[in-house]
């Protein structure tokens, strides 16, 4: 296993920029998560480390070599694909084995190390079928028995679950992770899912407009996201975010004021923004805080997102298993003082 | 029988191709099939001779040598002709500068009428000042008399039919744009050399549409040389050199009016036919077993 590197990479296809100064690392045996919205670059950022696409700019490192103008053969990665990309034609074994003899292995060298591949995913039974003939959670282990079977120096994947149906996608994620951690893989793992890059990332980049914005471990991006996009991308349903400012020392924005005093920071910024997540929105059955009124009950299993109207702005709190308000009911409600974020509304930076 | 809207749209568009099919191939076939058990010149009134007509047929060395000429026609040529489209197809299958050009270059032959192609070759295959003698000979290559000389006229018709293509060309070129692109990123990752991909991932996965082209271009060869038998070499060099069935059919039903000999040479030909598209569906069907496709 190795470190995957990407430095200041710039990908660009004509006129459009996919990567614009990528910069992130996934350490040796580390698992990366790019995730991001569609478009924004995280799918090309795997492409460009396995070689199938060319840096326009930039350098990428494996292992401290530098693999930018190396071939894909002899990057020593392997990739597992969203669609799982396995051969219709090949039975499961040859399907797992196929990288092991094109580069020359012997049949019954290669039949060995498919069989014990198989065996770490768990497929070993599914070695005489034919791809056309398994499920979906079947077909990712295969992909990921001929992921692994090369003992490559790292792992690329690509929105590997989005195929899966989402009972399924819970459990497969379970097994990558831990996967993961009995090879001690090097794994970059691309998805658009936030809450699969939380739960399953060592260490979580959001990835927007070709731009790495954040990494950080999943709790860190969840409590102290870098800036308003990182805030608000992360999280369901999304971060609320008010525009605020300094008045009588303390912060006001809207309805609401934040006993908090001016940071040194936020001088120079012209308007500031204040980010509070849906959790961070306590509810009071009477009027005594912020009045109010609840305009929609999204229940969730064990939680229930309450929309509510403040003074004309829409918020969203969340309520535990016991609060089910009636739409037009008037509530009152709170900030938790010290779970507010202050971004610059100009730059979207957060202001520590 | 009450049709809705969408059923009456369907009839209305197919009731035209359906008169057609009726009018022009499904009748004129079952009075192919009642002719060959007659004898009929369209001077005297057609005579009952039951079999007597393939009595002869399985007699006549004309036939023999026509039945044998068409065999071994579709033997050379539909391999060639099918080797050639795939090939092409995957030359011209990555988008470069210029395939579009390229792509119908290929398939341009194909529909040039029957009658200006035979003309054009015609030209082509003259010994005394036709290019392609005048390249041979340029390069230091034997110059063959392709109008004169048997087996260089039956080389002359193959030759001319691995130009008309463009069928199995466009077919083969669409089944290879449908084969996933990922597929082929994964070969490249996992080291796989072009020709193993090709070998291991391209044709296993084109084959069931290149043996449909196959056997569909065998069937289609049949009478596919009619006309440059006819007005390339004229069924020569005598005497029978370049008689394929069609020809042979042709012959016995226009110039020596046996119509009921044409007919009943004709349903032959389509009994052989018949075997092949049979096998076609045998084979065929293994193949789909065996990928599940």
């Amino acid at each position: 296993m190795a470190e995957l590197r990407f430095e200041g990479v710039h990908k660009r296809y004509g006129d459009v920029a996919a990567l614009r100064g990528f910069d992130v690392a996934a350490g040796d045996g580390e698992l990366l998560v790019l995730v991001g919205p569609s478009g924004s670059g995280k799918t090309t950022a795997l492409r460009v480390a396995a070689g199938l696409d060319e840096v326009s700019e930039g350098t990428v490192r494996i292992g401290g070599r530098d693999v930018t103008d190396v071939a894909p053969a002899r990057r020593n990665v392997s990739m597992v694909f969203q669609g799982f990309a396995l051969f219709p034609h090949l039975k499961v074994a040859d399907n797992i084995g196929f990288g092991l003899r094109a580069r020359g292995v012997g049949r019954a060298e290669a039949a060995r190390r498919v069989a014990e591949a198989a065996g770490v995913v768990g497929c070993a039974a599914l070695l005489q079928r034919s791809p056309t003939e398994l499920s979906g959670g079947e077909r990712q282990r295969v992909a990921l028995a001929r992921a692994l079977v090369r003992e490559p120096d790292a792992f690329l994947l690509d929105e590997p679950l989005s195929n899966l149906d989402p009972h399924l996608r819970s459990q497969m994620r379970v097994e990558i992770r831990r996967l993961h951690d009995r090879l001690g893989a090097t794994m970059v793992y691309v998805t658009h899912d936030q809450v699969e890059a939380l739960t399953i990332g060592d260490r979580v980049a959001v990835v927007n407009e070709g731009i790495v914005q954040q990494v950080a471990p999943p709790d860190d991006i969840y409590r102290r996201p870098a800036n308003r996009f990182v805030a608000t991308f992360v999280g369901s349903p999304a971060m609320n975010v008010l525009p605020a400012d300094f008045r009588d020392g303390s912060l006001a924005a809207g309805p609401f004021r934040v006993p908090i005093r001016p940071p040194a920071a936020a001088a120079g910024a012209a308007r500031l923004e204040i980010g509070f997540r849906p959790e961070d929105l306590y509810l009071a059955a009477s009027g005594e805080e912020v009045p109010a009124r609840v305009a929609l009950v999204e229940v969730a299993g064990s939680d229930a997102f309450i929309h509510l109207d403040v003074d004309g702005v829409r918020l969203v709190a969340r309520a535990g298993r016991d609060v089910r308000p009636m739409v037009g009911e008037t509530l009152g409600v709170g900030l938790q003082p010290g779970r507010v974020h202050v971004f610059d509304a100009d730059s979207g930076q957060t202001i520590e | 029988m009450r049709l809705g809207p969408d059923l009456r749209g369907l009839v209305g568009l197919l009731l035209p191709y359906a008169v057609g099919l009726v009018a022009l191939i499904v009748l004129p076939a079952i009075v192919t099939f009642g002719l060959a058990l007659f004898e009929w010149d369209l001077l005297r009134p057609a005579r009952f001779v039951g079999p007597a007509n393939f009595q002869e047929l399985l007699g006549d060395e004309v036939f023999r040598i026509s039945l044998r000429n068409s065999l071994t026609f579709i033997a050379v040529a539909v391999p060639l002709r099918l080797l050639g489209a795939l090939i092409l197809a995957l030359l011209l299958h990555p988008r470069f500068r210029g395939a579009g050009a390229y792509r119908t270059a290929v398939y341009l032959p194909t529909f040039v009428p029957d009658v200006a192609y035979a003309l054009l070759w015609l030209w082509i295959l003259n010994p005394l000042y036709g290019p392609l003698n005048l390249i041979l000979g340029a390069a230091g290559l034997p110059t063959p008399s392709w109008l004169t000389d048997p087996d260089a006229a039956r080389w002359g018709i193959v030759l001319m039919s691995t130009f008309t293509i463009g069928e199995g060309f466009l077919v083969a070129l669409a089944v290879r744009a449908g084969l996933p692109s990922q597929l082929y990123e994964l070969a490249e990752l996992e080291g796989a050399r072009p020709l193993h991909v090709l070998r291991r991932v391209t044709l296993p996965l084109m084959a069931p549409t290149l043996l449909l082209l196959l056997f569909r271009d065998t069937v289609y060869s049949f009478q596919v040389n009619f006309v440059p038998a006819l007005l390339v070499t004229d069924g020569g060099p005598p005497p029978y050199a370049t008689t394929y069935l069609p020809l042979f059919v042709y012959r016995e039903g226009f110039e020596y009016l046996r119509y009921g000999y044409a007919a009943a040479a004709t349903v032959m030909m389509f009994v052989v036919t018949g075997l092949i598209v049979y096998l076609q569906w045998r084979v065929i069907h293994r193949w789909r077993r065996q990928f599940a496709i």
